[in-house]
């Protein structure tokens, strides 16, 4: 039976120093690959191009999507890819890699560390490549606010920060169950797929999914898996009118995933530790 | 379930022996293809959420923009090229092609195309074949059904020769993005690690053959730049043709491109193969 030794607990420092030791050993172990760092580098400036691209196309032609103005659009945009890079460079790698642990039964090695497994499986690799994503995307951000020329209230920010915080939580914890889930099932090809289709859907303003047709699809993907809250809500706190309504829900939202999230994944847990003896 | 089928020996060579080797894999592969049947219709299903999300954002932009048209597509035209796209890239899309040819390399067991009477390009077409056809037919119900969904958006052109130039644009797609997969993949031979370099690939594939949107959209110059580009005939091209948004001139024109396109990079994949191979074996034991 794979165990921990009773009696050991940690303060939060000792968690602070490990993020960083985890940071400072994931950078290293980049650098000693550096073409192939910048070939990712080179590929989220790809992305980041065709983004701005496919932006420039649809305002080229329209001065309004479902009520945001160009600069809002920028600004959400920019929070779209600031997100999308910290949940990448934080947690994408360290999921995907979760199947694999599992399968060679490496996993063991991780569960007799005598720190939160969850922690150490979540934040052991940095990915340094898709960390500028957070810093162009807040550079977008700051563009649009700036372009907009409105005050910006520490009220707006406050919220903003909430629910960015509450976004985060809910990609996170929707990660950590598609993973967790690589312990009861054999194929895992499709975290990379879900991923992809959860991205799709915080790509773009919810207001869009105000269509008569549409409304089941807005409705389950606000409560009940709500990857439409994740980037507009943070976005519309900043450049548009929030009912506060909303931004409780995104926040019960968040913190109910995590539970959530939290609970599946020590579930698999515990039945991976009872398989293997 | 074994993964390399024992071959019998062939008494009649030629090009007829060969092409019996070569169904014989395609069967082969097929049966091995509809296993994961259940677990790939999930997939498909899950496939056409961003195409749900797509039509979303465009009724939006054509809503605020105040026009019926925009670079000359209408909405509905915008939403059933999207979905015709979807049906290009079911043809013309290769997954894991060229990082399997690039991990046999690494590995050591392309050795036994050096061994068997085995071509590495004509083995992996057929393969590919296999899986297409076994793909096309199991997404036919929910493609149909789809279609069906939004048989509003579409206008079909009557002229029955742009149907079959659709279908020949969609096999010669099929042609093209494997020649593209299979050219890539053959870098192993030079390089080490190209999963990067071959996620870079496909994010620019994915924008330049019009999967994002179509390519006229971009207006202008930038659109005459793209359409000269191989990238088109994976995505915009099929679904340009049987839109009826090309003159019979046009189509000719871009399906006899789209075959040199091919013949090149056939060209291309042989002679990488060959001096691959050389200096593959130059190394291995």
């Amino acid at each position: 039976m794979v165990g921990k030794e009773p009696g050991i607990r940690r303060g939060l420092g000792s968690y602070f120093r490990l993020l960083g030791a985890f940071g400072r050993f994931s950078l290293n172990r980049e650098m000693a690959f550096r073409g192939n760092f910048l070939m990712k580098v080179l590929l989220e400036v790809v992305w980041l191009g065709i983004l701005l691209l496919f932006f420039h196309t649809i305002f080229r032609n329209t001065s309004r999507i479902e009520g945001w103005n160009e600069y809002q659009y920028l600004f959400f945009l920019g929070c779209y890819y600031a997100l999308e890079g910290l949940i990448e460079t934080l947690f994408l790698e360290n999921c995907v890699e979760f199947g694999e642990l599992v399968r060679t039964g490496n996993l063991d090695f991780f569960l007799l560390k005598p720190i939160d497994e969850q922690f150490l499986l979540s934040f052991r690799h940095i990915d340094w490549s898709t960390a500028p994503k957070i810093l162009i995307g807040g550079a977008l951000m700051g563009f649009g606010l700036w372009k907009l020329g409105e005050p910006v209230t520490a009220v707006r920010v406050a919220g903003f920060l909430v629910a960015l915080i509450s976004g985060i939580a809910m990609a996170y914890s929707f990660l950590l169950i598609l993973a967790s889930t690589a312990i009861w099932m054999v194929r895992n090809q499709s975290l990379m797929e879900l991923w992809w289709l959860f991205s799709s859907l915080m790509r773009y303003p919810r207001d869009i999914y105000e269509e008569p047709w549409a409304v089941l699809i807005q409705k389950v993907f606000t409560f009940l898996l709500p990857a439409l809250l994740v980037v507009s809500v943070p976005a519309e706190a900043m450049v548009r009118m929030l009912e506060p309504a909303i931004l409780v829900w995104t926040v019960c939202a968040g913190v109910l995933m995590l539970l959530a999230s939290r609970w599946i994944f020590r579930k698999a847990i515990r039945s991976y530790r009872s398989a293997s003896s | 379930m074994s993964s390399v089928p024992s071959l019998p020996a062939f008494r009649t060579p030629g090009a007829w022996g060969a092409a019996r080797k070569y169904l014989r894999i395609f069967r082969v592969s097929l049966v091995e293809r509809l296993a994961y049947r259940a677990d790939f219709l999930l997939g498909t299903v899950l496939r056409f959420l961003p195409l749900v999300t797509s039509v979303l954002l465009w009724s939006a932009v054509y809503r605020g923009s105040g026009s019926d048209t925009i670079e000359g597509y209408t909405r509905s035209q915008v939403i059933a090229y999207l979905l015709l796209v979807h049906v290009s890239r079911m043809f013309s899309s290769m997954p894991g092609l060229a990082s399997g040819i690039a991990r046999e390399i690494r590995e050591g067991t392309v050795k036994r195309y050096l061994v068997q009477p085995l071509d590495l390009q004509a083995h992996l077409l057929a393969y590919r074949a296999a899986h297409k056809v076994a793909y096309i037919v199991t997404s036919a119900v929910p493609y149909a059904i789809l279609f069906w969904l939004m048989g509003g958006y579409f206008d079909w052109p009557g002229d029955p020769l742009v149907w079959v130039a659709w279908l020949a644009s969609l096999l010669l797609g099929f042609l093209l993005g494997y020649l593209m997969e299979f050219s890539l993949g053959l870098l192993g031979f030079w390089f080490l690690e190209i999963s990067s370099f071959l996620y870079l690939v496909n994010t620019v594939s994915f924008f330049l053959s019009g999967h994002l949107m179509p390519l006229d959209l971009f207006g202008g110059r930038m659109a005459m730049f793209l359409k000269e580009l191989p990238f088109q005939y994976l995505a915009y091209f099929p679904a340009s043709v049987i839109l009826g948004r090309e003159s019979h001139e046009s189509i000719a024109r871009g399906l006899l491109v789209e075959c040199g396109w091919c013949l090149a990079l056939f060209i291309l994949g042989r002679l990488a193969l060959r001096f691959g191979l050389r200096r593959f074996s130059a190394f291995g034991g």
